[in-house]
């Protein structure tokens, strides 16, 4: 044990909505660098997921460990996995009006500052990494000043999400159905936003119900999930196989 | 020492109850022999008092003030007499200094025209004001404005035309305010009308409104009060033909400060009325805003926004009548109720026989944020015509669950996130006032008030 812990290491975990069990015992380690894709029918378990690991209320974790470099995830609220490096890029981002998209990023910005230790960011600094951010993602910078996600269409929302994954620059970003609901060109700018990205101490798990959203972003390993488990391992191909064969072979296998 | 008026209450038999003199009685008798430029008013004056007389304050017979009850409020005015009585002093008319209104602290525009309103009397006519403006008080109308005063103090906007709050008002008027645009001025100043009222009497502030056929005017009144104040409010406005009137209106009371408020609003043929409210303040707050669309393809929206924590109890009575066809009412109000606070919200439309192609909506949503505070609401339609489109919608809840979660991921911890959706909500109700100085202001006294309000951080109940 003398290697250093995974970027995201998860274990046998199991968990429970309203008293439903969906993840049934699933183990995933993501290392720095890599991208890893779950796919998988409706209902498998994979916004669980995504879910279980960002903290939300509502998914009771019944057995398993999820740790970060290290640290017990699972012991933690919600802000403070974000504050410790978790980005989860929503399937369908919550519109709030009254709060700009600046303030919300600033205040998450001065949140993850103030955990380490840090003094707030400087308004200057703060304004050109907003706006460098923006451009990246080929966002008016009118919609910085705009309540978060408020009349955006599904497009911009989600377009939204990648910006303020480059605004908050996590260690971990768990992508769920970020290609849903996008048309080509908006799905080319949110896989050059991800692309764009990656880095050697950064990981990503992509969940995805298409092989569409891989032909832009090239992942290292493809899982699938099925009945609460990965069933299936392999590297880009697998995805391509499942875009061909359609995932009853697997599910058949998972069941036996 | 000398009995108080609230022990001589005490102490009365029922039989001797129907002979104590009613607080109104004392208090005009006192008054009205003795304000020599008011004698025209006078005949308008007795035959209100004689009506609020035989009525009293209203009850909770009626639907109306149904939860809201005025024994503390008539209680505080006896003791105001009382005192008055102990001490000697001179009836009637205080003169506060401006000082007193330390609680206020705007930064008007530079252009602005502001008017102090101190205990309902104008504190000094505006040095220069503009042409095509007319800002006068009740003790020294011209000829053509006495005319114009007569008719806007009959005005009810399609109200009952006995109501005891406004009779109340007109009865024991010492003064008023006058406030008239020339037709077709359309680049006036925005008015800054800052009313403030001292503790010792129930203060009666009489403001009139008249905006003249196709002119433009935006006017803001902000209420305010040292500790313990009462006060009795009417505002009548009337709006020309094409005329447009941004109204902003703020109570931002003391904490025990008690208040109620008659507004009622006319507009003619293709009027524009705009109006925001506010009501941060007060131990007792109850605001009927009356609005008749007497004129055909009048419109009105209004935004409403209370803030009842603490023990404050705030009811907004609103009233939207469609007189004339193609009339549109647009009305979002929305409220917050903490701690022990109460808010209520009564939304009616009335649509009329005649008033075909009409639009209506109304929106009010409430959020609770303890178990022990309250939020009663009521919006109501009637309508007696087919051919119109109405909708309402009413919900009281908590925050969203789904936000809370969103911010959290972001990094904001549970406590924050709760202040930002409060503010937030809160927040929205002010997007409509124009002047963006006071907007601001007043978003940083909801800020500072969520953030004092250690409720809003601890018990705003996480989703379960």
């Amino acid at each position: 044990m003398s290697s250093s812990p995974a970027l995201l290491e998860v274990r046998d975990l199991r968990a429970s909505v309203n008293g439903k069990e969906i993840l049934k015992g699933l183990t995933l380690t993501v290392n720095a660098g890599e991208v890893h894709a779950i796919m998988g029918p409706n209902g498998s378990g994979k916004s669980t997921l995504a879910y279980v690991l960002a903290g939300r209320n509502g998914y009771e974790v019944t057995g398993g460990s999820a740790s970060l470099l290290g640290q017990d995830l699972l012991a933690m609220d919600p802000e403070e996995r974000a504050r410790a490096g978790i980005f989860l890029g929503f399937q369908y981002p919550v519109e709030i009006p009254g709060v700009s998209n600046v303030y919300l990023l600033r205040s998450a910005l001065n949140a993850r500052r103030a955990a380490r230790g840090e003094s707030e960011i400087d308004a200057v600094g703060f304004l050109r990494l907003v706006k460098d951010k923006a451009k990246l993602m080929k966002m008016s910078e009118s919609f910085l000043q705009r309540g978060v996600n408020e009349g955006f269409s599904g497009g911009e929302k989600k377009r939204n999400e990648v910006f303020q994954m480059a605004v908050l620059e996590p260690l971990l970003a768990i992508l769920d159905e970020t290609d849903s609901g996008l048309d080509i060109d908006a799905l080319k700018v949110v896989a050059n936003g991800v692309n764009s990205l990656r880095r050697a101490d950064r990981g990503f798990v992509l969940v995805t119900h298409y092989q569409r959203l891989l032909d832009y972003i090239q992942p290292d390993f493809v899982h699938v999930l099925a009945n609460g488990r990965i069933a299936r391992t392999g590297d880009r191909t697998l995805a391509l196989e499942l875009e061909a064969d359609g995932y009853d072979q697997i599910l058949a296998a998972a069941n036996q | 020492m000398a009995r108080t008026g609230l022990q001589t209450a005490r102490s009365t038999t029922d039989a001797d109850r129907a002979t104590v003199t009613p607080p109104w009685q004392v208090v005009a008798e006192r008054n009205l022999p003795t304000i020599a430029e008011l004698t025209w008013l006078a005949d308008r004056q007795t035959g209100a008092l004689a009506r609020i007389a035989a009525s009293g304050l209203p009850d909770s017979a009626s639907e109306a003030w149904r939860y809201t009850n005025l024994n503390a409020y008539a209680k505080r005015w006896s003791g105001f007499l009382a005192a008055e009585q102990d001490t000697n002093s001179v009836a009637g008319s205080p003169s506060p200094s401006l000082a007193a209104s330390q609680t206020v602290s705007p930064q008007p525009g530079p252009d602005d025209i502001n008017l102090d309103l101190i205990d309902g009397r104008l504190s000094r006519l505006p040095g220069e004001v503009r042409q095509g403006l007319t800002i006068q008080s009740f003790r020294s109308l011209s000829e053509l404005s006495r005319e114009r005063v007569d008719t806007l103090l009959q005005l009810q906007a399609g109200g009952t035309s006995n109501d005891a709050l406004v009779d109340l008002n007109t009865a024991l008027l010492h003064d008023g305010l006058l406030i008239a645009t020339s037709p077709g001025q359309q680049q006036l100043p925005t008015i800054h009308l800052r009313s403030h009222l001292s503790a010792t009497s129930l203060i009666q502030s009489r403001v009139l409104v008249d905006v003249a056929p196709g002119s433009h005017l935006s006017l803001i009144v902000e209420h305010s009060g040292a500790p313990g104040c009462l006060s009795n409010t009417v505002l009548q406005i009337r709006l020309g033909q094409d005329s447009r009137l941004g109204l902003v209106r703020v109570q931002a009371l003391p904490g025990d400060g008690m208040a109620t408020e008659s507004t009622l609003i006319e507009l003619a043929d293709a009027a524009e009325l705009a109006v925001t409210s506010v009501d941060m303040g007060a131990q007792l707050s109850r605001q009927t805003l009356t609005i008749l669309l007497a004129g055909t393809g009048a419109s009105a929206d209004v935004q409403g926004m209370f803030l009842a924590d603490g023990n404050r109890h705030i009811d907004n009575q609103t009233s939207m009548v469609h007189k004339a066809p193609g009339t549109t009412s647009r009305e979002t109000f929305r409220g917050i109720a903490d701690d022990h606070g109460r808010g209520i919200f009564g939304g009616r439309i009335l649509v009329l026989p005649g008033a075909a192609g009409s639009n209506a909506a109304l929106t009010n949503r409430n959020l609770l944020l303890a178990p022990t505070a309250e939020i009663n609401t009521k919006p109501e339609l009637e309508i007696y015509v087919d051919d119109v489109r109405c909708s309402h919608g009413a919900t009281t809840g908590q925050l969203d669950a789904n936000a809370l979660f969103y911010l959290q991921s972001r990094g904001l911890d549970a406590a924050d996130a709760r202040k930002v959706l409060t503010v937030a909500f809160l927040r929205e109700g002010l997007s409509g006032i124009p002047d963006l100085a006071l907007r601001a202001r007043l978003d940083a006294q909801l800020k500072a008030r969520m953030g004092k309000s250690s409720t809003a951080n601890l018990r705003m109940g996480a989703p379960a």
